[in-house]
Parts: C-alpha cells; structure tokens; sequence
C-alpha cells in the first residue's frame, strides 16, 4: 500500500469517526446490551478500517464500517460464552463496578420502578420483557416458551421498553 | 411531564432496538436504522436511553432479578394442587409426593428399592442388573427400583453419570429434583443441588420433563449429546446450553467444571469433595457467577484464589471455612 492511499484513507476513517461514532457505539450497545464493550468495540473496528486492503471493492464505507462491527461483536458474543480450563472469569464484565454501593442505589431505584410500570402492562408484555431483557433470553427462546412468533415477541418487548423507559424518567424527574 | 410526541419517539426507539438485537439482522434493516437516526437528533437519544435501561436491568444483582422474574415471567402451572404448600416447603416433602406419585402409577408388586450411597470426596463405580453402568459422585445418593415396566432411578442428592443399556420395553427414568430424564439410547451426567438440576447428555438423546407440569407435557424437550439443560425453580422453564463429554464427567476425574454457575451451586458442590465444608457466611455471594475449574485436590488453593476473583474474603476455621462479603470484613 503506498503512502498516499494510506494518508486519504485515514482521513476517510477520522471523517467516519466524527459522524458515525455515537451511532456506531448505539448500534454496538444495542447488540451487546454493554456500553463500554460497545466502546472497545467500535475501537476495534476503526482499527480494521485503517487496516483494510480491500478499499477500492467497498461502496459505502459507512455501511462496510457497520458490517465489521456488527462481526466483531457477533465474536464478542460468542467469546463470553467460552471459557478457559483454568481461568476464572465472572460472567459480567465489570463486577466492581456493578457491587459498588452507588451502582446498587440506582439499580433499586429503577427497579422499583420498573416493578411498577410492568404491573400496568398485559401479563405477555411483561412476561416477554423480563424473559428477555432480565434473564437474557434469546428471541427465539422466548417465543418457544410463550408459543408466539419471534414477531410477537419483539413487538411486546419493545412495548414494555418504552413504557418502563418513560416511567422510569418520571421517577427520576419529580 | 412527557408529551405524545415523546412518547411516540420513544415507542419508536424502542422498537428499532428489538430489531437491531438480532445479530444475524439485515444490513437494509441497519442502514434503515441509519436514516432513522439522521431525520431528528432526538431520535438517536431516544435510542440510546433505552439501550441504557436495557443494559441495566439486563445487569440487574440477583436478588432484583429473581424477584422479577419470579412475578412476571413464571410460567402457569395448573397442577398447583399437588405442589406443597408454600415457598418453605422442604425438600423431604417434595421426595414424599415424588414417592407417592410413583407408587400410585405402578401397578406392579411391590419392589424394594436398592440404595446406593457414597461418603464424602469418594466416587463410586457399580453396573446395575441391566448392566447399565453408573458412576455416582462424592456424597451423594440415589435409589433403583426396577419391575417389569420400568426402570426407576431417583437422584435424591448430588451427583450421577449413568451409560445406559438401552430397553425399549423397559424405559430407563432418572428422577431428580422436579425434573426427569428419560433414556433413548444414551449416556448422560446428572445432578442436583437442592432444587437446582442439571443434566448434560454426552451420548444419544434423552426427554426431559419438569414434573410440575406434566399433566399437558408442555414442559418438555429432548436434548441431544453435547447438550446441558439447567432446571433452576426461580426461572422460567429450564434453559439449554452446550457441553463436551469432557467436562460433564470431568468429577469422574477428580475436576468439578463449572459454567455460568452461581457461587451456593459452586460450593455445595465442593463441599461434597471436602471433609471441611466452606459456608458462605453473606447471602449477596451466593448470586455471583463463576466459570472455572476445581480440583477436588487442591481446594484449599482455589480458596486461596477465590479474592482476587470475587469481592469476598476467607476466612479458615477449625473444620470449617467462611466466606463472608470483602466489606463486612473491613469491619
């Protein structure tokens, strides 16, 4: 690769950064329900831009940027399912954090509520949601459980997201 | 305090979020997405609180989880009637109805069963009349009841790998806990601590029910080897996942593994390997999550391991080892 390829690609990838960043790290959050995976993540995907040889076969650099990370995290999500023989590894990535006395205040708080806002939702609705957002279920798993479609399942999932997120800022914004 | 307006972006949000979650999603459905985000600043700050509330009561202490999933996500059992009492029920009370239960939908003369018990850190070898063999862990229990129709085994406690003869006349059925695995043709690992049950297939395939809700077979699924399913009575229905021969018998050779399982699992297990049982002194440890391997030989050095690991500390005894909370500690 010469150096003057290299040099326009750079600034294509800082132009990437500037624009698509909090949109990548949104996408990347979504997929690994983690914000600082998502962060190393979109880290690590820029890097492999830097680094692609194949330059001149990409259209969209936006779209092809999105590919790489949602591969990467695709590998994330199959990594925390492995295990080493003598390793030993908490399933969450930042225990500390997560036992620190004023990460658990926020969490009660916001359990509370979201214990309120499911109880105003449909019994499926709920059921759906903690199934797959508490437990971290798959899709999949869920509708086989409740004998609905993956289609259903999204869609009581996504209605019991807005509503406990609406209701959780009402606690939060007196 | 939140308008329609917002409340609809909101909606909105949310509903791209369940899109966006599948992993194998349509690179349309991303770019999609893409241009949602660039009509209106606030819809990609829609997007992100509720990706933040997702990722936080996805992370939720064990407690707050239980608890939700307990009142919304459990399934409905119409055969409450036979279920004891109450949360506090013991254990022995579940075994009286598993017994009685058994006793009712045999027909057959009466069989006595053949127990079958080893003492702590010893394994046992033994083949049954069948010549299915079985290997039974550390301080555990089980008994065989055979007759004409069926062959009855309950794993009362801890832990067992049975290479099964196969009978077509004669199905072999493992009860253990609310759960019972029933042969196809097969070799398979199982066990239990109180009421948690797991079953790892290394060989054919196995049907394994929750008892609790028998009566509409809803409840049921075959896993095939290399599959691991996990009956944990605080969660909805049991959850299946992957595991090698290996290290679903490794206890055979003195190595207890461990997958994404809580910590009370973790040492009630190690106990059975240990002539000084370890106590978790502070309740809020029992939830954390541990993935690893134990060598029934070295549990004193995994102790030793275990803070730099969790926030806890421990705590040796005569005849007893205490696991208590890092804070508590500072006391």
């Amino acid at each position: 690769m010469s150096a003057v390829t290299l040099s326009v690609h750079v600034s294509d990838v800082e132009r990437l950064f500037r624009e698509q960043n909090r949109a990548l790290v949104a996408f990347l959050q979504c997929r690994l329900n983690s914000w600082s995976d998502a962060q190393e993540v979109a880290q690590e995907a820029y890097l492999r831009m830097l680094t692609m040889d194949n330059r001149e076969e990409v259209d969209s650099l936006r779209s092809y940027l999105f590919k790489v990370a949602g591969n990467l995290a695709i590998d994330r999500l199959r990594k925390r399912k492995v295990r080493s023989e003598f390793a030993v590894v908490q399933s969450q990535d930042e225990p500390v954090d997560e036992h620190s006395p004023a990460h658990h205040a926020v969490a009660v708080e916001q359990v509370l509520g979201v214990r309120r806002a499911l109880s105003e939702l449909p019994a499926k609705t709920a059921q759906a949601f903690v199934m797959h957002v508490i437990e971290g279920r798959e899709f999949s798993h869920v509708a086989q459980t409740m004998k609905l479609s993956e289609r259903m399942v999204r869609y009581h999932v996504a209605n019991a997201l807005a509503h406990c997120r609406a209701r959780v800022d009402e606690t939060e914004v007196p | 305090m939140a308008s329609k307006q917002q409340d609809q972006t909101m909606q909105v949000a949310a509903e791209w979020w369940t899109k966006l979650r599948e992993p194998n999603a349509d690179d349309d459905v991303v770019e999609q997405w893409l241009a949602w985000t660039a009509e209106d600043e606030r819809h990609l700050q829609a997007f992100e609180q509720v990706s933040a509330l997702a990722e936080q009561l996805g992370s939720l202490d064990q407690v707050s989880r239980h608890w939700l999933v307990r009142h919304f996500a459990k399934p409905v059992r119409p055969q409450r009637r036979w279920l004891p009492l109450a949360a506090a029920a013991s254990i022995a009370a579940v075994m009286l109805s598993a017994a009685l239960y058994i006793g009712w939908t045999q027909h057959a003369p009466k069989v006595a069963a053949q127990v079958y018990q080893s003492g702590i850190a010893q394994n046992r070898n033994f083949s049954l009349p069948d010549g299915t063999k079985v290997a039974l862990g550390a301080d555990s229990t089980l008994s065989v009841k055979y007759d004409s129709q069926e062959r009855a085994i309950d794993v009362r406690s801890g832990e067992a790998y049975f290479e099964v003869v196969h009978d077509s006349r004669r199905p072999f059925v493992v009860t253990i806990g609310n759960v019972t695995v029933r042969d196809i043709g097969t070799a398979f690992d199982v066990r239990r601590t109180g009421e948690r049950v797991m079953v790892a297939v290394t060989q054919g395939r196995v049907a394994i029910a929750d008892r609790r809700s028998s009566a509409n077979s809803r409840n049921t699924l075959e896993a095939t080897a290399g599959q691991r399913v996990s009956y944990d009575p605080d969660a909805s229905g049991m959850a299946v996942d992957s595991v090698t021969p290996a290290q679903a018998t490794a206890w055979r050779s003195n190595r207890l593994e461990f997958i994404d399982e809580p910590l009370s699992v973790v040492i009630a297990n190690l106990n059975r390997y240990t002539g000084t049982p370890v106590h978790v002194a502070d309740a809020n440890l029992n939830g954390m999550i541990y993935t690893g391997t134990v060598h029934t030989d070295a549990i004193d050095s995994w102790l030793d391991a275990l803070p730099e690991v969790f926030p806890l500390q421990v705590n040796k005894q005569p005849g007893r080892v205490v696991l208590s909370d890092a804070k508590h500690a500072a006391r």
